[in-house]
């Protein structure tokens, strides 16, 4: 089987952020790029799964500072294929991301593409739906397993009040993991290191980097301080027509 | 065949075979078994190694830490040793019998005084023995739990019976007018007297079964040297002479380091720690001191020898048997020592200290661990803190941008040592930078140093932590990483000393860093940089403290580096009394934060380490606040003063906070 792993770099929230001098983005000169925290879950769901059902798992992320640590990370886990989209990533957004990893996806033939569900910047939708509109497959999002079987996955996705279906989805489909079925991995430093002697990084170029059909920023915030928050009380119904009545006050609806 | 031919005949067959039995088993096991292990080195300093023989070997130091039993054991051993010439004049006389049944070695059976030394000598170990038997069976002291009770008693019976019959023999000697050197046995003569009203036949006859029940039970006790715990009357020797002598702080490396690294076989420890655990004589020493075992988790050093010699053995004899036995696919790390066991240590090296044989504990414990986090079998919250180490150079997940953010209005400003040249590089450390209870605690020793005039600086972003629990963890790759990117942003300061509040970094960074150049420069705890600054007249105290404390001495800095005076010295110069818990100095009770515990899961519903040092220093009389001198120790003990509900009793001090009220 052939999985393949999309991975989003993010800036890491340990450090402060600003907004750059235009208003409607962060200022990423300093930024630090770390793996997306659903994309840790997908590799290692794909690994889980590679060390069930055998087969290969090819790694792809952006080439942004840190892919590279990344990518050999991956390889340490045991990930067989690494490869690195050449770009200018640092202010694309998931449209463009989608378009150019579909570009290198479509070659890879993949049986299963794994990404995670959701990330911290996802400003025009997470990029697994626009990944798999791009490969015209069907996609599956907050998935917490996945069984494969003769052509098919098993899948398990979570619904918010701790609902959970299973369902059965054709391959090759795209999936938005929430969770893999078990924790990240922890791996030695030294495997890294070794993983940086013995595998090597593929460099591929994105075909463009189209951002556009999504939709446009007009400003960005730094979240304000709220002066207060008023509870609503009472039963079900008197709570939502509470609420139907503020947003009407407020003009929302 | 007359009676003396035979009994010479005999003597030779059970002498051949006592020493042939014994000759296979210690060769299945030292040669066959050891040989399988990696190389061990350690063929050095020999004036050093032999010193060490007599002195723990034969002076027997470390068995008087514990004071009664380790004189009885004193006792024994060299009563063992001067009458092996006993026994070897029992061997000769049987051999010799056919020839002449009264045959005495010369000298060992001629000369006077060792005869009444032997005599003595039996005596004693008749005593000791008893005593050992009464410790055995009625006292039972918590550090024999798991011990082979069976197996101790069985020796100390051999023992008893051994002297008994020596005893015994002679006396029937002495009456029967057989000995020339009656007269220097005072305790035979004693023992002879209740027999003297038999008859000579009658006397001859016990005499002679004294004899063979002496001969019997010490060729029975050599056949069983080479097993369990009495192996250690054997390799005791060479597990001594081959002892450890590097720097107690000093951490053996990974015999590899390309991903494979630590131990999950057995055949991949070295072949000295296999001979560390055949030498366990399973006395508890380290047991009964171990804070893990204290606290209730599934670790006690003893226990772990143990479980490790028993595989050693049953490996030993499956591989030689080329059986497809199903102790091959036991896995060592799991199986046979339990994950949990294996991370519940914190490296406190108080087993090490303890043991009379010098067996490791903590080395071997590590060793495993390496293989754990290669296989990334690690609890979440360690594995949180180990991922934030590697990608922030800290446990607290902050930035490093955040690293100095205690200095913030600070006045005059700390330097930056890699703008300046400083006289001091203070290495912060991750707690004192980033744990907000202790923000206080470190502008309060910015303050005292700028107050005592010192030169000093800070790395601010570039320093990383030190490394040495994220060693102890066992993930060696993440150490020489952190190491790397220190000594790197520290070679390119100038300053003379470098000095730390934190112990962990003080071991590593004195004990384990790499120091190209120059050299390893002057490393500091703050306790001795404070004290060498009283004892010069640098910093002068404006106020008399007059209270009454305790100090907790941190693992690392005591029995690691063996600091205890300065940080007391420093106490008594702020006008506080120093009042000693039961267990201070070298004995003093680890709060279980070391080794990368802090990191750690706890499991609940035992009393932790640092729980049970709060109860032993609120049991003080008069005493109100307990002082320490690390970081973490500041954090640990506030913690369990709370968990003991002992604020009232009880208030945790840093050493500078004493300081800084004196000034
Ligand atoms: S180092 Fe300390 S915690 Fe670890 S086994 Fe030894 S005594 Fe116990
Ligand atoms: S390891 Fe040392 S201290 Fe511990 S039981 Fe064995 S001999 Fe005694």
């Amino acid at each position: 089987m052939n999985i393949v792993v999309l991975i989003k770099l993010v800036p890491d929230l340990v450090e402060e952020l600003t907004i750059d001098s235009g208003g409607a983005g962060l200022d990423l000169t300093f930024a630090r790029w770390i793996i997306n925290e659903f994309d840790d879950h997908a590799l290692e769901q794909g690994i889980l799964l590679k060390e069930r059902h055998g087969g290969t798992v090819t790694v792809v992320a952006p080439d942004l500072e840190g892919a590279d640590d990344v990518l050999f990370t991956a390889a340490a886990k045991d990930a067989d294929r690494l490869i690195k989209v050449k770009g200018d990533f640092t202010m694309a957004n998931n449209h463009a991301l989608a378009r150019a990893f579909s570009a290198i996806i479509k070659d890879l033939q993949a049986d299963l593409i794994l990404t995670g569900v959701q990330a911290h910047n996802d400003l025009d939708g997470s990029a697994g739906p626009l990944l798999a509109e791009c490969l015209q497959l069907p996609y599956v999002g907050y998935v917490s397993g996945v069984a494969v079987n003769d052509g098919k996955s098993t899948i398990r996705k979570e619904y918010p009040g701790g609902l959970l279906a299973e369902m059965e989805v054709a391959l090759p489909t795209v999936l938005g993991i929430q969770a893999a079925e078990q924790p990240p991995r922890y791996v030695a430093v030294s495997k890294v290191r070794q993983a940086m002697k013995t595998s090597s990084i593929e460099e591929l170029d994105a075909s463009d980097l189209n951002p556009d059909g999504a939709a446009e920023i007009g400003r960005m915030f730094q979240p304000e301080a709220a002066a207060h928050a008023e509870m609503i009380e009472g039963s079900p119904e008197e709570v939502s027509a509470k609420l139907v009545g503020l947003f009407k006050e407020l003009g929302v609806l | 065949m007359n009676y003396e031919a035979l009994k010479s005949v005999i003597v030779l067959l059970a002498l051949s075979t006592a020493t042939g039995i014994f000759i296979a088993r210690a060769y299945r096991l030292l040669w066959v078994n050891l040989r399988r292990g990696g190389a061990s080195g350690r063929f050095d300093h020999w004036g050093e190694r032999v010193k060490g023989v007599l002195v723990y070997v034969g002076a027997q130091l470390r068995l008087f830490r514990f004071l009664v039993p380790g004189t009885a054991h004193f006792f024994v051993f060299w009563g063992f040793l001067f009458l092996s010439l006993t026994i070897l004049q029992a061997i000769v006389e049987g051999l010799a019998a056919f020839a002449n049944p009264h045959y005495v070695l010369p000298l060992i059976g001629t000369w006077g005084p060792l005869a009444l030394i032997q005599d003595l000598l039996a005596t004693a170990v008749v005593v000791a023995v008893a005593y050992g038997l009464y410790l055995r069976l009625v006292v039972d002291p918590e550090r024999y739990r798991g011990s082979h009770k069976g197996a101790g008693v069985k020796v100390l019976g051999f023992i008893m019976t051994i002297m008994l019959s020596l005893l015994v023999m002679n006396g029937l000697r002495i009456n029967l007018n057989e000995d020339l050197l009656g007269a220097w046995r005072p305790v035979s003569t004693l023992t002879g007297m209740p027999f003297a009203s038999l008859s000579p036949a009658v006397q001859g006859v016990i005499e002679e079964a004294a004899y063979w029940i002496h001969l019997g039970v010490v060729l029975l006790f050599l056949t069983e040297l080479p097993t369990g715990k009495h192996f250690h009357i054997f390799t005791s020797i060479p597990n001594v002479l081959l002892r450890n002598l590097e720097p107690r702080g000093r951490l053996p490396a990974p015999q590899s380091a390309d991903g494979t690294a630590g131990v999950s076989v057995m055949e991949q420890f070295r072949w000295k720690q296999m001979l560390d655990f055949y030498t366990c004589s399973e006395c508890g020493r380290c047991q009964e001191m171990c804070p893990a075992s204290q606290g209730g988790s599934s670790l006690s050093p003893k226990l772990l020898i143990m479980d490790l010699r028993r595989n050693l053995e049953e490996r030993g004899a499956a591989l030689s048997a080329k059986s497809s036995n199903g102790i091959l696919f036991k896995s060592l790390t799991g199986d046979v020592i339990t994950d949990e066991t294996i991370w519940a240590c914190t490296t406190c090296y108080t087993c090490d200290q303890e043991c009379p044989l010098f067996i490791e504990h903590v080395n071997p414990i590590v060793e495993m661990r390496r293989h754990l986090i290669v296989e990334g079998r690690v609890d979440k919250k360690l594995q949180d803190a180990l991922a934030n180490l590697g990608r922030y150079g800290n446990s607290f997940g902050q930035s490093e941008r955040m690293r100095a953010k205690w200095t913030q209005g600070l006045q005059p400003a700390i330097k930056d040592a890699r703008k300046e040249p400083v006289e001091y590089l203070w290495f912060v450390g991750d707690y004192a930078s980033y744990s907000p209870t202790l923000t206080d605690v470190t502008r309060k020793t910015a303050e005292v140093f700028q107050k005592a005039g010192l030169n000093f600086g800070i790395l601010f972003d570039a320093e990383r932590n030190s490394g040495n629990d994220v060693r102890r963890v066992g993930e060696e790759g993440l150490y020489e990483m952190l190491a790397e990117k220190n000594l790197l942003a520290l070679s390119k300061c100038k300053y003379e000393t470098i000095v730390t509040t934190d112990p962990h970094t003080y071991n590593t960074l004195k004990n384990e860093y790499v120091w190209n150049g120059n050299g390893r420069p002057r490393i500091l705890h703050y306790t001795e940089l404070l004290d060498e600054l009283i004892s010069s007249g640098q910093l002068k105290f404006g106020k008399k403290l007059d209270a009454r404390i305790t100090y907790h001495d941190p693992c690392y800095l005591g029995r690691y580096n063996g600091v205890y005076d300065a940080p007391r010295r420093v106490i008594e110069a702020t006008g506080c009394r120093v009042i000693e818990m039961p267990r201070h100095g070298d004995r003093a009770f680890c709060c279980g934060a070391g080794g990368g515990r802090i990191w750690m899961e706890e499991k609940p519903g035992h009393e932790r380490p640092a729980e049970m040092r709060v109860r032993e220093a609120a049991a003080l009389d008069g005493v109100t606040t307990f002082v320490v001198a690390c970081p973490k120790d500041v954090t640990m003990f506030r913690d369990a003063v709370k968990t003991t509900g002992s604020e009232s009793r009880l208030e945790v001090k840093d050493l500078i906070e004493l300081v800084y009220e004196a000034l």
